[in-house]
């Protein structure tokens, strides 16, 4: 149990960061990110702890614990819309999730730009944002997005050619 | 303005600012995997305290200690009617418990030379204020000393030699206060002492050069210089013990 336990808390440090924002440009609240961030990572955790139950035999090893992570977290947040009928709103608070800077204006300027830049990609349909967050923000090959949404990997390529073009034209609209 | 990929990439960046608070992070783990599991180099040493109730009193301590250990530090470098002056002195009384009966009069000459130098200091740096506490200290070491110095039946190298450092820092406050220090409860022990050996010396049967070594003691003495004169005693060549 305590190797399980290592191994889950290297996988744990590694991703936190990851899936926290992967939710949070989603939800657009960071206690909602927290709250459904935490999640993912207990049934992620519920999950390993059932692949070493001798009991419960039928569950698959995980190969691969980034992309079954953001499958539990891609599932929560569509249960999360759902569930509640949100809409997505944008947190007051969020502001404050952000590097702390000393400069005033600096981080003023650095909101307006996280904001428009989110602002927009929430617009994007959910396979354009993934692809975007995965490749872009959280350094994922192609290959990994591939085997992350079971497509090829010449399909990613396409796909994700066709998100930063959506991306552009939401950025010019606005 | 058209925006090129590469704009648009660089503006992408700028979201990976969005990251969750530590504090979060850390209770997140530790509430999925347990405390012990949280991993001490991303956590910080308060957060280890902080889901480590049980511990918490060790932090105290801790704390305490630094903060103790901060203050007898700086307490080294206070002055008389500073808040940290009281830790110095308790400092100084602590050590003088530790030592011995003989070397007393010594550390107790010593602490007198300090309460000189801190006059000094107040005297050059102007801290009109602190004068009168700084001679209030002053005074209660030189009685203090005076009663341990009392009790000496032989002078040794280190009462002459801090006795000597002692009217050396005073004749040197004296001129920056362009005041006289009083010490007299301090000089009439001293004036005892070579009054005893003065008076041991005539009791024996000296040499030539010894006389006239006893000759300049008692010039001394007449002229109040009794850490001279006790420095002439104690170097007197071949006196029998």
């Amino acid at each position: 149990m305590d190797n399980l336990k290592k191994r889950f808390s290297q996988i744990f440090d590694k991703n936190i960061d990851k899936i926290y924002r992967f939710i949070f440009l989603k939800v657009s609240s960071p206690e909602i990110a927290e709250d459904l961030t935490s999640e993912t990572f207990l049934k992620a955790w519920e999950a390993f702890q059932k692949t070493q139950n001798p009991i419960s035999s039928t569950q698959k090893e995980i190969k691969n614990p980034s992309a079954f992570l953001y499958k539990i977290a891609r599932n929560l947040i569509t249960d999360h819309y759902r569930e509640k009928g949100k809409v997505q709103i944008i947190s007051a608070d969020y502001v404050r999730m952000f590097d702390p800077r000393t400069n005033l204006e600096e981080k003023a300027a650095l909101t307006s730009d996280i904001d428009t830049i989110r602002l927009a990609l929430s617009n994007l349909k959910e396979d354009y944002q993934d692809v975007i967050i995965w490749y872009y923000l959280n350094q994922f090959s192609i290959s990994e997005i591939a085997q992350t949404l079971g497509k090829s990997e010449g399909a990613v390529r396409v796909m994700l050619h066709r998100a930063l073009g959506a991306l552009k034209n939401e950025l010019n609209q606005s | 303005m058209i925006m090129t990929n590469q704009d648009l990439v660089k503006k992408l960046q700028i979201l990976k600012d969005v990251k969750p608070r530590k504090d979060w992070v850390i209770l997140t783990k530790s509430q999925i995997l347990g405390p012990e599991i949280v991993d001490r180099g991303r956590a910080s040493i308060w957060a280890f305290f902080r889901y480590r109730p049980l511990y918490r009193p060790v932090l105290v301590t801790l704390v305490t200690l630094a903060v103790l250990m901060g203050a007898f530090s700086f307490a080294q470098y206070s002055l008389p009617g500073d808040i940290l002056y009281p830790i110095k002195r308790v400092v100084e009384k602590s050590q003088a418990v530790f030592v011995s009966e003989k070397e007393l009069p010594g550390y107790n000459l010593e602490i007198v030379n300090k309460r000189l130098e801190e006059l000094n200091k107040i005297a050059e740096t102007n801290q009109v204020k602190k004068l009168a506490p700084a001679m209030s200290e002053f005074q209660a070491n030189v009685s203090e000393a005076a009663k341990n110095l009392a009790k000496v039946q032989k002078v040794d190298k280190e009462i002459v030699a801090r006795a000597q450092k002692l009217e050396e820092t005073k004749q040197k406050v004296e001129k920056v206060l362009a005041t006289k220090i009083e010490t007299e409860e301090l000089d009439n022990v001293l004036k005892q002492i070579v009054e005893r050996e003065i008076k041991a010396l005539e009791e024996q049967t000296l040499t030539e050069v010894q006389e006239e070594i006893l000759v300049k003691i008692k010039e001394d003495f007449e002229a109040e210089d009794y850490s001279r004169a006790l420095e002439k005693i104690l170097f007197l060549p071949n006196l029998p013990n």
